[in-house]
């Protein structure tokens, strides 16, 4: 019985790392370490993480799952509340309607598609806001974003390849 | 019976249209709150303070070591600039030591010009000294989460750093604020150049700069011109330092901030006792749209 119950824990935690290792991957952002530009230039953690999870492990990252996290992110952020929520929606839509051209293919085309899907999330985002503002945001501020974000994905990816690899057992 | 299982397939019938509508329902919640967020509603402000107050703490957690790895990698990169550095210190301790003894006489005489001219001064300003624990700066909005310590920090407080004011306390939440940052699109600060007196409103607009507007159209503004606040609207006092004028145009005049806003590790937040515009649970701000 408690063999049982330890391995429905396990087993709950287990499909909860996603977000958990997405959400502990957000809080890490906001963190002032004056180390490089990345104080000033945020890189977008959360597309990050819902393009890696919903590449990988669809079955572990849902749309609720997205959309909290954009909910957390909106939350800590002093940007219009809902405005990340839409973003990593629009992510989910795009990854969901091209993830056939991603399947099985190599690191690199994994990045490039990040890279056009990230742009279109941002930009989506930028034009949203801009409208909520009634003024257009610097649209450099969001470039520089968007390559910082482009250049750290690998090492995100590689820190949730080996969340997915080692600490994710397979179903079944 | 068939009653019962008629309500039953009529809430799977719900089920399936929600999980088949969720993803439209999603994006309408998202523009929903964007809407709410937009008419700055008591309840929304306090959700957000509330939200802010059970977050942080979980921020706060992650600073620590997050910092001690990043400052072992400043202590090799910075072991070389010591010297530098240690030559430099030495002689601006000389000079501020100069303006120092400067700042004194002139002290003491405007003590007694005060006393001359029977002038009442204004009450002290009290401070408490927040770490920062969080920062945020991109195209979308720019401010930061500081561990005060103390609840008597209110909404509307202003934040200095070592060299000027780096923006306002926008929420409050146990021991923990939220700063809206100079450079914020919600920033909107009234201010006038120090030698001129020459009065504006400092906007920022997301950007590292925030921008000089609503300033007189005959008004000579220059290269190098120190803004400082102007105590108009009551929330800021005058002559607070915020920054100097980097670039002139027809269209808009930037203005770079005295303080580097991404290299702030602690702010000071001060009480000057001016109640102005700004208090909590208050909708309406000095200008913002929040």
């Amino acid at each position: 019985m408690s063999d049982e119950l330890n391995e429905n824990i396990l087993s709950l935690f287990q499909r909860l790392l996603p977000f958990l290792t997405s959400v502990l991957l957000l809080f890490l952002s906001y963190v002032p370490i004056d180390f490089l530009l990345l104080n000033s230039i945020r890189p977008a953690v959360g597309l990050m993480c819902a393009f890696f999870w919903l590449q990988h492990r669809p079955d572990l990252f849902n749309l609720g799952t997205v959309f909290l996290l954009g909910l957390i992110d909106d939350l800590i952020s002093m940007a219009p509340l809902g405005s990340n929520a839409f973003e990593m929606l629009l992510m989910y839509v795009l990854v969901n309607n091209t993830s056939r051209l991603f399947n099985a293919k190599p690191f690199v085309v994994l990045w490039y598609g990040f890279a056009i899907l990230s742009l279109v999330a941002m930009l989506g985002r930028w034009l949203v806001v801009s409208v909520y503002y009634s003024q257009f945001l610097p649209l450099s501020m969001l470039l520089f974003s968007y390559m910082v974000t482009i250049a750290v994905y690998p090492f995100v990816s590689v820190l949730l390849a080996f969340v997915q690899n080692n600490l994710i057992k397979e179903e079944g | 019976m068939k009653r019962r299982r008629s309500l039953f397939l009529h809430l799977s019938q719900i089920r399936l249209l929600a999980k088949k509508f969720a993803l439209v329902i999603l994006f309408l919640t998202a523009f929903a709150l964007m809407l709410v967020n937009k008419t700055d509603t008591v309840v929304m402000d306090k959700t957000s303070g509330v939200a802010t107050g059970v977050l942080s703490p979980l921020i706060d957690l992650l600073v620590v070591p997050a910092r001690m790895i990043a400052k072992g990698y400043d202590y090799f990169s910075d072991l070389r600039q010591i010297h530098k550095d240690n030559i430099k210190l030495r002689e601006e301790n000389r000079r501020l030591n100069t303006i120092y003894d400067k700042f004194r006489s002139l002290e003491v005489e405007n003590k007694l010009m005060a006393d001359l001219l029977n002038y009442v001064t204004p009450p002290e300003s009290t401070f408490v000294t927040a770490r920062v624990i969080a920062e945020e700066g991109d195209a979308f909005s720019h401010s930061m989460i500081a561990y005060t310590g103390d609840e008597n920090v209110k909404k509307g407080q202003v934040a200095l750093a070592d060299k000027g004011v780096v923006g306002r306390v926008d929420k409050v939440a146990n021991n923990y604020v939220k700063v809206i940052l100079v450079t914020d699109i919600n920033s909107k600060i009234p201010v006038m150049v120090e030698d001129t007196r020459v009065r504006g409103i400092l906007s920022g607009d997301n950007s590292t700069m925030p921008k000089l507007v609503f300033i007189p159209l005959d008004a000579k503004i220059n290269i190098g011109d120190r803004i400082v606040t102007s105590g108009v609207a009551g929330v800021f006092p005058a002559g607070l330092p915020i920054g100097k004028v980097v670039s002139v145009s027809k269209t808009e005049i930037a203005v770079k901030p005295f303080s580097s806003l991404e290299q702030l590790e602690y702010i000071k937040l001060v009480n000057y006792g001016l109640e102005g515009v700004l208090s909590d649970g208050d909708n309406v701000s000095s200008g913002e749209t929040r």
